[in-house]
């Protein structure tokens, strides 16, 4: 039997968004996972604000859709309740990297068992294209019309330094999605997921899939933090060439205690 | 009134003038002595001038006075800075530096069993130095100020963080989250000893908040506590509450602001704050204890009716109460905290009924008005519990309102005096029934601000203005004092 997954909302994102890819590998991973409705009371989702966050809405299963960029302490806030939770948060570039960066560095020194995916289409799209932090150099829109001058930000950088146990970039692809969600699950700790989906709308170049190979392809060892710092500094965030290369699959993992864990309670 | 004893004890920071007055305070205590004590100190760690004021009586007392009897002089700079306001017979000690010799001093002064102080200093570290400075002070020390009544009544002593700690316990508080700012910060540690409590302190409050709300919606009590700043922090998380319909306990201990202010001072100035906060229209709770029996009993009411209504409820105390150490002669009443809150979709968009967001027209008139007429029911509940209390002469032409803090002081002061005192425990649902109490009385308001906050809105919700020279108000950071409160109340009498 298949578990409904599904909710009767009507899906308001653009004809052919990345994020239908998203949300299709989302759910492929969790119906393997969810075999009874039981199943599904251990699962939950938490979305910020943005184009991402719609993505509650079509999914059926617990959760919060909560206020822009605080889906990390409110994810936070549910596995110190039930530490047993399977939980999934989403956020945007935007509601990530601008509004909730201070969670997000604390987030990976703190490794709560979360798997976290960040949408990043290196815009703000639901506001209608303005930049931001990972937008890269030289965009024009009706708030730059000069050009943006300043330097992206290298998430999967940061999140290595700041201590992420598991820290990955995949493709907005079904597959993809489907696969990085298994090994994060299989990984105890905070699980750092970038996915990249240029937006349809606000992007010059629309796909980058063809600039992107897979770190395995290569015989990545992810358990090298040295290897792992060199490979994420391939992409720049730049708006790429015919040179651009941008890797994908698991940077690095390890293995650390989870905050919870540390909660233990004196009974 | 009987008599009132005021003993200030004045040091550096880290010359251990708290556990002198605790020491001091505990002592008379179960010889029968009421005993209050109020913290004055400042924003660092060593040095500085930190100092204590302890009041006694035969009576309850919850105030100090200006006046002092017995001045103790850690360091030199406390005999400078208070002998002014010593009374023409009052005792200077000084001249020693161990804050155990003045232990012995005062015991010896106030005719208190020095078994007493042996057996509580057996609970301390370095026992034989502490023993032999108190016995040399004890028996150094000539003078006997004062009878004591020596009765055995079994009161306790607690403060107002105690106060809040405890009913967050007896509301079987399962997460206390909290960024540490005073005068909130010893909630953290009150906490922390506490078997069965998670105590955790996050990057800041907009986490605090956001992590406790997590942790609410998966049916969990939560509490966070902070003061005016971090409170501010919070305020956007705290209205998605409103919307979401989870429930959350916020402790608000008030400080001087605004900005940074006054970190380690006294404040009624966030009344507006606890009332106004957060945008969009939604109901919330505010309550105003005044003593740490009213902080564990408002405390506990929170958690009841933030659940019930699934709603933020605010105790809003502030530095004073939360510092001071109040004689407690009767035990709080508690009600039982049932958590239904359930594991659901949650949304801080305006939601259809599978918890989805919606712009339906239709949608938001019904959420939004079913969010509204909850406030009927709380107001029908809170009216089922204490939200006032009367002090003094009931029919009295004078009638002083007040909230929060400074109830400790007018309690005090109208001893004797022909005033009633409406001390409010509820703001929000305001009980507006007190208006037939204020109805052509002469009405006297007593804040801790500037504007007199209350005023405005017991115009807004009764109709009954009070006039700016009925106002009596102290911004300077400090409590009250009573004697200071009696004198500017009787200036406010009719003629």
């Amino acid at each position: 039997m298949v578990v409904n997954l599904s909710t009767t909302t009507k899906s308001t994102w653009c004809p052919g968004c990345w994020n239908f890819q998203i949300l299709a590998g989302v759910k492929n991973y969790l119906n393997k996972k969810i075999k009874t409705e039981e199943d599904k009371k251990n699962y939950a989702i938490v979305a910020g604000i943005g184009c991402h966050a719609k993505i509650f809405d079509y999914l059926n299963l617990n959760g919060i859709n909560t206020l822009h960029g605080r889906v990390l302490p409110t994810a936070l806030g549910m596995k110190i309740a039930n530490p047993k939770l399977n939980l999934i948060g989403f956020s945007g570039d935007g509601d990530c990297y601008a509004e909730g960066m201070e969670h997000l560095i604390h987030a990976a020194r703190y490794n709560s068992n979360i798997k976290y995916l960040v949408h990043n289409n290196q815009v703000f799209a639901l506001t209608v294209g303005q930049p931001t932090p990972v937008t890269e150099l030289n965009f024009k829109d009706k708030t730059t019309p000069r050009g943006v001058k300043l330097h992206p930000i290298n998430p999967i950088m940061l999140m290595l330094s700041a201590g992420a146990t598991f820290v990955a970039r995949v493709y907005a692809d079904v597959k993809q999605i489907e696969w990085v969600l298994d090994e994060a699950f299989k990984h105890k700790g905070f699980a750092f997921i970038e996915v990249v989906q240029p937006c349809l709308i606000f992007h010059p170049d629309k796909d980058y899939k063809k600039y992107t190979y897979l770190l395995k392809d290569k015989k990545h060892d992810d358990s090298d933090f040295i290897k792992a710092m060199k490979r994420a500094q391939e992409f720049d965030y730049g708006l790429p060439t015919k040179n651009t290369k941008i890797p994908l699959g698991i940077f690095y993992r390890t293995k650390r205690p989870t905050f919870e864990e540390g909660l233990s309670l004196k009974k | 009134m009987a008599q009132r004893y005021n003993i200030l004890i004045g040091g550096e920071a880290g010359q251990g003038p708290n556990v002198l007055t605790q020491i001091i305070g505990e002592a008379l205590i179960k010889n029968g002595n009421y005993v209050f004590y109020s913290r004055d100190y400042e924003s660092l760690i060593r040095g500085g001038h930190n100092f204590n004021t302890l009041t006694f009586s035969e009576e309850p007392v919850s105030s100090n006075d200006s006046k002092i009897d017995i001045l103790v002089c850690l360091d030199e700079k406390t005999e400078e800075i208070h002998k002014k306001d010593l009374k023409p017979n009052g005792i200077i000690l000084k001249n020693s530096k161990e804050n155990m010799y003045y232990a012995g001093s005062i015991f010896k002064l106030l005719c208190l069993d020095f078994k007493l102080l042996e057996e509580r200093l057996k609970k301390l570290d370095k026992f034989n130095e502490n023993i032999k400075n108190a016995k040399q002070g004890y028996d150094e020390e000539k003078k006997n100020l004062c009878r004591l009544p020596n009765r055995n009544e079994n009161n306790s002593f607690m403060n107002g963080n105690q106060g809040i700690s405890e009913g967050a316990i007896k509301s079987d508080l399962g997460i206390y989250y909290a960024y540490p700012m005073t005068p909130a910060t010893p909630i953290l540690n009150e906490l922390a000893s506490k078997d069965g409590v998670k105590v955790v302190e996050l990057e800041n409050e907009i986490a605090v908040i956001n992590a406790a709300i997590g942790s609410s919606i998966m049916g969990v009590n939560v509490m966070v506590g902070t003061s005016g700043g971090g409170f501010d922090l919070m305020t956007e998380a705290l209205s998605m509450t409103g919307i979401a319909e989870v429930p959350v306990v916020v402790y608000l201990s008030q400080r001087p602001g605004p900005g940074t202010g006054v970190a380690t001072h006294t404040s009624q100035g966030d009344l507006n704050l606890a009332l106004n906060f957060g945008h969009g229209e939604f109901s919330r709770i505010v309550s105003t204890p005044g003593d740490p029996k009213e902080a564990q009993e408002l405390t506990n009411q929170a958690f009841y009716l933030s659940q019930k209504f699934k709603i933020p409820a605010i105790v809003l105390g502030d530095k004073h109460l939360a510092e001071s150490f109040y004689t407690i002669s009767e035990k709080p009443s508690f009600i039982k905290i049932n958590n239904e809150t359930p594991f659901r979709r949650y949304n801080s968009y305006e939601t259809d009924q599978y918890g989805s967001a919606t712009e339906n027209a239709d949608i938001i008139k019904a959420n939004v008005e079913r969010r509204l007429n909850k406030i009927q029911d709380i107001k029908k509940e809170v009216s089922k519990l204490s939200r006032y209390s009367a002090y003094g002469k009931e029919n009295s032409g004078n009638v002083i309102i007040s909230w929060g803090s400074t109830k400790g002081a007018i309690v005090d002061a109208i001893k004797d005096m022909n005033a009633e005192f409406i001390h409010l425990k509820y703001i929000e649902p305001f009980p507006e029934d007190i208006k037939e109490k204020l109805m052509g009385k002469n009405i006297i308001l007593v804040e801790s601000s500037s504007t007199g906050q209350l005023a405005g809105i017991i115009t807004k919700k009764t109709g009954i203005f009070i006039e700016d020279k009925n106002k009596i108000l102290k911004y300077t950071g400090r409590p009250f004092f009573c004697d200071e409160l009696k004198e500017e109340i009787s200036k406010r009498f009719k003629k």
